[in-house]
């Protein structure tokens, strides 16, 4: 490994965790918590004080996120930052619409709870989804091609569109399951962990550049 | 031949304005037809278009036919599409589609067509050439993608590969040489065509069938295509936006939207932008438009428009038939005093359960609350909590029963398990459509966002003066989007002016009265501040809770008649206290006193832990009942314990007196028995009462008048309704309980277990404990008023269940013929209302 481990060692005690706790790791802190009985992973992360297990809740601690953080980060000289960057600035005017329209889909314009019992309107803002997941698509490829992990979220969106157009509407973005909201979420937060921004940072960059303003 | 003289050709070519008169209709022109159609009709200003009615559309993807109608619109506007004009502006095409009916999932409009040689003509300024290109780009990109079958993921590199819009144009034109099926149209007639392609490309894809499928339309639905021309000029001169008729806040007329400068990029309304207060136009006119088309629709209206050096036209139309309760009861209201309408129609408008979203909790005011921070309220509700500052504290803060306020600057999936556990959420950052706003409104957590002025310092929240520590109490208001200190009092606002003229109407309609179920002062007060015309139910098992619940169990359990005594004693003086501030907020009107009726469970130490002695434990394992719903309560327990009814009317005679000589009020005082099944339980019962009676008015000198009446809860009960009507001056339906037995339900359990899988089967159509059982348990509310009435003409019947606030059950209480509804405060505005829907439906019946 690079640098990275030796960091990782001064920290917590990262030399007993197999590659495979590590994902575990990485993977809750990019969800922020999982439901469900504790795996044997998630165990050996508790006991290194790297993940809570409160009841059925299993989260991580400060230290489980700083270290998952540094996991991810990519060096700021590597060759394909450049490259993830401009793509990163693509991505977040989408981001924007795509939390509009997650608004839209829960609140109607005039305030109200939208009850879905209008079908022209959901049927409105399904399928300005598909806008925005036509403009995802080439934008995960993009990032795909530079760090194949993350051409992942193109099937877990899908699978997200697959079940809202089955018919049970918490698809789109009820936060207690992998809906498109959720995942798409667990996408914009990886890439934050992964560029090593903050989401003040993040949300001012998105604010100048959904005003035209560039970066 | 009309007056206005625009060539009519063959191809079928409808100018705005020009379809209704040539027979036309919403199958031909669709919706948008005839929105201008409407605008054009009023006179109003609309832009230079026209329409290609439905059966033209698919001979429209020919050039030629395009060429016609650009010919047309041409004469129309005396404008050369595809020229510049005298000012500097450029004249282009917008093509737009729209179905016989409101549909979503139409094709986006196509913004830009006409562009020749698909190049920005020379000698544009910057600006305006940037407009023209981005719009463009969007218009281009469509119909290489649907006209000429350019795969999408090669157009979408383009618009990666090239940030500026200007640069992607001509690598999109070479693209559909080299993967298109043919080249990329240049001529303006041949874009119209290939874009009205484009549009019947999409219409047709499977993203669009989804649509009308989603929407139960039918799957050929057709559409018809709209042309109209824009002058694009300099980007400060022009603009575009939209205005809604009334403030969807408070439901009242005033104009209000936002207006972008430059040309529209897309058909969508954009909800930034300028004010309308500053158009350069000034809002004049379009209040005018907007009254105009409010009265003549009778809905609210949103209006497009654009403006430019030419002036402004109104480019779209659109009827909230969906408006909230708020704006269409301000509408209805105003309408009437227009003289449009009548006061039926306002009432019969407007729908009960509607109302409801204007009575939602929020914090009830006294004007000495400590605001904490403003922020925007982007999930409704309100909630009371302490602070926690991080997830991990809301989390285990929550663990130890609290009710938590998360307090973080933003949150990110990682703070799930704390937004979770909170009651309420509270960011500093973020607006409408961050992830706190989104996530909370998901699990229906009350939120505000952007609450700039809060800082977080030392393990506190400091807004300007104001500290509270993490842990101390927060209030907030995901309405309003106000944070308080401390604690708020939260409760149902109080009707706004619009529709408590609404419901003086509807009061002057109905014939059902509309009473309310309230135990205590304050939920009277909201009662008769909601309209109330008197307690309907007043539940006595609160006051016997609390500190007062040794006194209870000393009655239950006690094997002395000195220790009983003195206990009832106490009893009475207490609840004269509770009786003497509920009559107050009644004033002279009638209030229903429900003497006890708490199943004995309620009372008991739920093990023998809990005794004050050895006797009382022996007695708790004696009184334990397998089913105390079904056990000793009511007017059992009053029966085995003969001091309880008379001490609580002891309290409640006395307060009379208290209030009619100390207050000079008068309020109608109806004493209900509950629980009664055998007609001599009533009579019993009576006569401990009377007596009471009788002793408080010889003490005090003062002689006071009450009704006697019964619940009628039990089958039997309703059977033998004539025998109880020979002593009983009132009856009152307690549905709740003639439900469960009328059926045999158990409702805490099949409401749990059973009740889903029954409505999921079609065995019910609603829970029977929130719409009343129209062929079961209405049937035996029918014999008993029936039988009621043949013994006592004039006895008073009501109902007192929870059914008492529903529209449905209140519709079959009107053909029952009941006197009155008594539902919880909050909902009387709802009864009110339905009540009279009920009695305009009889009347029509």
């Amino acid at each position: 490994m690079d640098g990275t481990s030796d960091r990782l060692r001064k920290g917590k005690n990262m030399a007993d965790l197999t590659d495979a706790q590590r994902d575990v790791l990485v993977a809750l802190v990019v969800r922020g918590m999982a439901r469900g009985e504790a795996s044997a992973d998630h165990q050996v992360l508790a006991e290194q004080g790297l993940v809570l297990i409160k009841g059925p809740i299993i989260m991580p601690t400060p230290d489980g996120t700083a270290l998952a953080g540094e996991q991810l980060r990519m060096a700021h000289d590597a060759a394909e930052r450049e490259r993830l960057m401009a793509t990163f600035h693509r991505f977040l005017p989408v981001n924007r619409q795509l939390r509009d329209l997650c608004t839209a889909w829960q609140v109607r314009p005039d305030g109200t709870p939208n009850d879905h019992s209008d079908d022209s309107y959901d049927a409105d803002v399904r399928d300005r989804l598909d806008d925005i997941d036509d403009a995802v698509g080439p934008l995960i490829k993009r990032f795909g091609e530079d760090l194949p992990r993350l051409g992942v979220y193109r099937p877990r969106l899908t699978t997200a569109l697959e079940k809202l157009d089955e018919g049970d509407n918490a698809w789109f973005a009820s936060p207690l399951i992998d809906s498109y909201h959720t995942v798409w979420m667990h996408l914009h937060q990886e890439l934050l962990l992964t560029i090593g921004m903050t989401r003040k940072e993040d949300e001012e960059l998105e604010e100048r550049l959904v005003a035209g303003e560039g970066a | 031949m009309t007056e206005r003289t625009f060539p009519v050709d063959d191809v079928g070519l409808v100018p705005f304005g020009m379809g209704l008169e040539r027979g036309l209709d919403e199958r031909s022109l669709c919706t948008r037809g005839i929105e201008l159609e409407t605008l054009a009709g009023l006179g109003l200003p609309v832009g230079a278009g026209l329409t290609v009615p439905v059966p033209n559309v698919p001979g429209f993807t020919s050039p030629d036919r395009a060429k016609a109608a650009i010919r047309l619109l041409e004469s129309m506007s005396g404008r050369t599409v595809g020229t510049m004009t005298e000012a500097g502006g450029v004249v282009l095409l917008r093509l737009s589609a729209s179905a016989p009916v409101e549909a979503a999932g139409l094709p986006a409009d196509l913004v830009c067509v006409g562009l020749r040689g698909a190049q920005i003509p020379e000698g544009v300024p910057g600006r305006m050439a940037a407009d023209i290109a981005q719009a463009f780009w969007a218009t281009a990109s469509t119909i290489a993608e649907h006209s000429l079958d350019v795969p999408g993921d090669d157009v979408a590199t383009l618009e990666l590969d090239f940030a500026n819009p200007a640069d992607r144009i001509a690598p999109l034109v070479a693209m559909c040489d080299q993967k298109g099926t043919g080249p990329f149209p240049l001529k303006a007639s041949q874009q119209v065509a290939a874009g009205a392609a484009a549009m019947l490309a999409r219409w047709n894809s499977p993203r669009a069938a989804r649509a009308r499928r989603k929407q139960n339309l039918a799957p050929d639905l057709p559409i018809a295509l709209h042309l109209e021309t824009v002058v694009v000029t300099d980007h400060d001169d022009e603009g575009h936006g939209h205005a809604y008729s009334r403030d969807l806040e408070t439901g009242q007329f005033a104009p209000n939207g936002a207006f972008r400068h430059g040309v529209r990029q897309s058909g969508e309304r954009h909800a930034i932008g300028h004010p309308l207060s500053k158009l350069p136009e000034g809002v004049e006119m379009l209040t005018g438009v907007l009254a105009e088309l409010e009265g003549r629709l009778r809905t609210p209206v949103i209006v497009d428009f654009e403006y430019g050096p030419h002036g402004l036209a109104l480019v779209g139309l659109e009827q909230m038939r969906r408006a909230s309760a708020r704006v269409s009861t301000a509408l209805s209201v105003d309408l009437v005093t227009r003289g449009i309408s009548d006061e039926i129609h306002a009432v019969a408008a407007t729908r009960p359960e509607d109302i409801l979203e204007m009575l939602h909790p929020q914090p009830k005011l006294t004007g000495t609350e400590v605001t904490l921070v403003t922020g925007l309220g982007v999930s409704p509700g309100a909630a009371v909590g302490a602070v926690a500052l991080t997830s991990e504290e809301a989390v285990s803060l929550a663990e130890n029963g609290d009710s938590v306020i998360l307090v973080m600057s933003e949150t990110t999936p990682g703070d799930l398990p704390g937004m979770m556990a909170a009651r309420g959420i509270l960011t500093v950052n973020g607006g409408s459509a961050s992830h706190a706003a989104v996530v909370a409104r998901g699990m229906g957590r009350p939120a505000i966002c952007g609450a700039s002025g809060l800082r977080m310092v030392d393990g506190a929240l400091v807004c300007g003066d104001v500290t509270v520590p993490a842990g101390e109490t927060i209030s907030i208001d995901g309405s309003s989007g106000v944070a308080y200190v401390g604690a708020v009092r939260i409760e149902a606002p109080k009707p706004s002016p619009s529709l408590t003229t609404l419901l003086g109407w509807a009061d002057d309609v109905r014939r059902l009265g509309v009473r309310a179920n309230a135990d205590n002062g304050p939920d009277a007060d909201v009662a008769m501040n909601n309209g109330a015309e008197g307690i309907g139910l007043c539940r006595t098992e609160h006051q016997f809770l609390g500190d007062r619940l040794p006194l209870v169990r000393r009655v239950i359990l006690s094997h002395d008649a000195d220790a009983e005594e003195s206990a009832l004693a106490a009893l009475a003086d207490a609840q004269r206290e509770d009786f003497r501030e509920l009559l107050l907020a009644v004033g002279d009107k009638p209030v229903t006193v429900r003497l006890l009726d708490a199943p004995m469970h309620e009372f008991l130490p739920s093990s023998a832990d809990g005794a004050e002695n050895e006797h009382q434990a022996r007695m708790l394992d004696q009184l334990h009942e397998e089913n105390p719903m079904l056990g000793v309560r009511g007017v059992r327990l009053a029966l085995m314990h003969e001091g309880l009814y008379p001490a609580q009317v002891h309290g409640l005679f006395n307060a009379w007196v208290d209030v009619v000589t100390q207050e000079g009020i008068h309020p109608e005082l109806e004493v209900m028995i509950p629980l009664v099944s055998i007609p001599d339980e009533l009579v019993m019962t009576l006569r401990l009462i009377r007596r009471v009676n009788q002793e408080v008015a010889t003490k005090t000198g003062v002689q006071i008048p009450f009704k006697i009446g019964t619940m009628i809860e039990t089958p039997r009960a309703a059977l033998l309704a004539d025998k109880l009507a020979q002593w009983a001056e009132f009856l009152s339906f307690g549905t709740n309980d003639l439900t469960q037995l009328t059926y045999g339900f158990s409702r805490d359990d099949v409401e749990r277990r059973m009740l889903g899988t029954y409505l999921e089967k079609g065995l019910l159509t609603a829970s029977p404990f929130a719409e009343l059982d129209e062929s079961g348990v209405a049937a035996l509310m029918a014999i008993a008023a029936d039988r009621a009435r043949e013994v006592r003409p004039d006895i008073k019947i009501g109902i007192c269940g929870e059914h008492g606030g529903d529209p449905s059950s209140i519709a079959i209480c009107e053909t029952l013929g009941l006197d009155y509804v008594s539902c919880s405060p909050s909902r009387i505005p709802v009864a009110r209302l339905a009540a009279a829907h009920s009695a305009m439906a009889a009347a029509r019946a």
